[in-house]
């Protein structure tokens, strides 16, 4: 039995237009879980993932990170999970590819030999050595995602949110990004992608969450939830439909 | 709390650095001349950000400029231009930013109040720009004028009417 | 953004690229600021020093020329002006305008400094990373007190970063206008709302994501130290520096 690294305790967010955000969510979260949080837009996916990370912070209800409260240590809690968020653009800080994954390092005040030593080595592990001094917002929007996850692999975070990790990517760049992280989770990493579209990921995830109107509805093993996916405004995958049961997206 | 609102500011006047410099370079075609937004964006930025981000955000832009980075109009940049015949429009953005923001905020931060902050603002990167004009080219004074602020009057009022509006709707949106 | 910003950087190895930043920019500061005294015979030894580094540093000289070309018509006026406003020995006149040798002397000896100036700028911008550009600055004003050097030097890169993302929305804003006859519209103002409101609330927008962000990597003000690389040609273009300066200052 792994260890929990993440326990959600009826957890609500209000946000300051009345609108509430999230209503009395529980659940834990074990270590090397892959974690599909299925929803229709408006449902409170990225609400709920920026809790996670400490962004946002639960009006009630509390969040511990390795039995830490994450409203009370949020440097230590970013460290542990790191966010991936949906525009590749608006995350990009520095001017270089390397600059753009040194930042968390510097940001935590490592020495500049050990910063160069582990942005090169993370640039190498996803072969993206190469790309290290152009310029981020010229490369393509694999490369980008891809850059974006190197920035957050860095700082050896042990859960790494993706919110809508597949969005405006082509079929290669899909490939290359669901590709990273399947070895990710396979390397001990604990995964949860928030998306609407589950279908490219479903074979790899240990678990789906679908949510709705800021509450979740289903959690489950990902054969058990995906027939009550239509009913929650998700698209069942079409292999399922088709009577197939669940075919790995990749080729 | 407060960190957060500084990095806020500091993501906000950054944005507002890259509009300025960009705004060189975004013209709108009304009538024969075509308008350049770039003392709009620094009119918007003092009114948007306050006097103390205001005058960092103008401040960044011209020591990017002179730092070697082609920010300034024509795509030139660094002391050359900086020290220039059109130098002193660009050194006048300094007090403007600071006065107009001044003023908006003492005043209340209304449509009617932030418009004559901005035209006070823009007087004062005339009173800038023009002399600075008229020593480096050796040009008269009615001439030095003539060529560098009568042709740009018309374009002024209507930016400043524009941004006074946007201002307005912004506000709300961005919620400093 | 590229088509906006003639000369930036141009990757390459040459002496100048090489050079730490700190070091280029104090002797582009030194030259440009003594310029203000130097000769003509001093002034045209330091442009053929100057075509030399150009090609060193494999910059097309005529390309760059065609792209100051409103700079050097500006230049066209000052010389006029000075020419025809001088008092001294008439060369030639007409329309009772007289222009004199002291001032086609003065006015082309103003007109050539500047153009020597913007042609030091534009060697810098081409040789230097703008990465480097903020580390310097970072670097100069470590010791200048109330202004806190290491946000000024994020707030550098971060406009960098936006400048290229504002002219692309600013095109697309300006097409999605045109798809819809914006053309039509009369109202000067109504035009300028029409483009530069939806530009700031996109761009706001996605600023405020990048807050989040910054925030999930753990930014802070107080971060590691850029690196500065000497190639060991420090000391020969200083002392080059000083002499050409002595020479401004001195013949
Ligand atoms: N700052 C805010 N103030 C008020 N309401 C908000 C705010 N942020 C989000 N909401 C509302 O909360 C609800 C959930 O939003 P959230 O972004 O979490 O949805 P999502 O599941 O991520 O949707 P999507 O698939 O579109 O990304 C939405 O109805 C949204 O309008
Ligand atoms: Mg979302």
């Amino acid at each position: 039995m792994p260890g929990k690294i993440i326990e959600i305790d009826t957890v609500c967010h209000t946000f300051a237009d009345g609108y509430k955000g999230l209503k009395n969510i529980s659940l834990s979260i074990s270590k090397g879980e892959f974690i599909i949080l299925a929803g229709k837009n408006g449902s409170g996916k990225t609400t709920f993932l920026r809790h996670l990370n400490g962004l946002l912070l639960p009006d009630s209800g509390k969040i511990m990170v390795n039995n830490k409260n994450v409203s009370n240590n949020l440097v230590r809690t970013r460290k542990t999970i790191g966010m991936v968020f949906q525009d590749a653009d608006a995350q990009i800080v520095g001017d270089t590819v390397f600059d753009e994954v040194a930042f968390g390092l510097e940001n935590l005040k490592f020495k500049r030999a050990k910063i160069n030593k582990k942005v090169s080595l993370i640039l190498e592990y996803l072969n993206l050595f190469h790309l290290r001094e152009r310029n981020p917002s010229t490369l393509s929007g694999g490369e980008k995602r891809k850059i974006a996850i190197a920035g957050i692999l860095v700082m050896d975070p042990e859960v790494i949110l993706f919110d809508e990790p597949f969005s405006n990517l082509d079929y290669q760049g899909t490939i290359q990004v669901l590709k990273t992280i399947i070895d990710l989770n396979r390397s001990g990493h604990t995964i949860i992608i928030a998306t609407h579209d589950i279908e490219t990921m479903i074979c790899e995830a240990t678990r789906i969450i679908i949510m709705e109107d800021g509450v979740i509805k289903k959690d489950g093993k990902p054969h058990d939830i995906v027939k009550h996916l239509e009913s929650h405004g998700v698209k069942e995958p079409c292999s399922s439909r088709f009577g197939l049961g669940l075919q790995p997206w990749l080729p | 709390m407060n960190n957060s609102k500084q990095l806020k500011m500091t993501v906000y006047t950054s944005l507002f650095v890259a509009f300025i410099a960009i705004g060189a370079f975004i013209a709108i075609p009304i009538g024969p001349v075509p308008i350049v937004l770039q003392n709009m964006f620094v009119l918007l930025a003092a009114i948007i950000l306050g006097p103390l981000w205001g005058l960092a955000c103008v401040g960044i832009y011209l020591l990017i400029g002179l730092a070697g980075l082609p920010v300034f109009a024509g795509g030139t940049s660094g002391i050359g231009k900086l020290f220039g015949p059109t130098g002193g429009y660009l050194l006048g953005y300094l007090p403007c930013v600071f006065v107009t923001a001044g003023i908006s905020k003492a005043l209340g931060k209304k449509l009617s109040t932030d418009i004559i902050a901005m035209v006070i603002g823009s007087l004062i990167v005339y009173g800038a720009g023009v002399p600075w004009l008229k020593v480096v080219t050796s040009m008269t004074f009615e001439k030095a004028v003539a060529v560098g602020m009568y042709p740009f009057l018309i374009g002024d009022a209507l930016k400043i009417i524009a941004a006074a509006f946007i201002a307005k709707t912004l506000r709300p949106v961005i919620n400093l | 953004m590229a088509s906006l910003t003639p000369f930036s950087f141009r990757a390459g190895k040459s002496a100048l690229h090489l050079l730490d930043v700190r070091c280029k920019f104090f002797i582009i500061c030194l030259i440009s600021m003594t310029m203000l005294k130097a000769s003509l015979p001093a002034g045209f030894l330091y442009f053929l020093i100057l075509m030399f580094l150009f090609k060193k540093a494999g910059l097309n000289i005529f390309s760059t020329l065609n792209s100051i070309k409103y700079f050097i018509v500006l230049l066209f006026f000052v010389f006029a002006a000075r020419a025809f406003s001088m008092k001294g020995d008439m060369l030639f006149s007409f329309y009772g305008m007289s222009i004199t040798k002291q001032g086609v002397n003065e006015g082309l000896l103003v007109a050539f400094k500047f153009f020597l100036v913007m042609l030091t700028g534009i060697i810098f911008s081409a040789t230097t990373k703008p990465s480097c550009v903020k580390s310097a600055v970072q670097w100069f004003f470590k010791p200048v007190p109330f202004v806190p050097e290491k946000r000024l030097a994020i707030m550098i890169s971060l406009s960098i970063g936006f400048m290229p993302v504002i002219a692309l929305q600013a095109r697309l804003i300006s097409d999605a206008g045109k798809a819809r006859c914006a053309d039509l519209e009369k109202n000067p103002v109504k035009k300028i709302i029409h483009l530069v409101l939806p530009l700031l609330k996109k761009t706001f927008l996605s600023a405020d994501n990048l807050v989040l962000a910054m925030e999930s990597r753990c930014y802070s003000d107080d971060r590691t130290d850029p690196e500065f690389t000497p190639s060991g040609k420090e000391i020969l273009f200083l002392a080059a520096g000083f002499v050409i300066a002595l020479s401004f200052i001195y013949f």
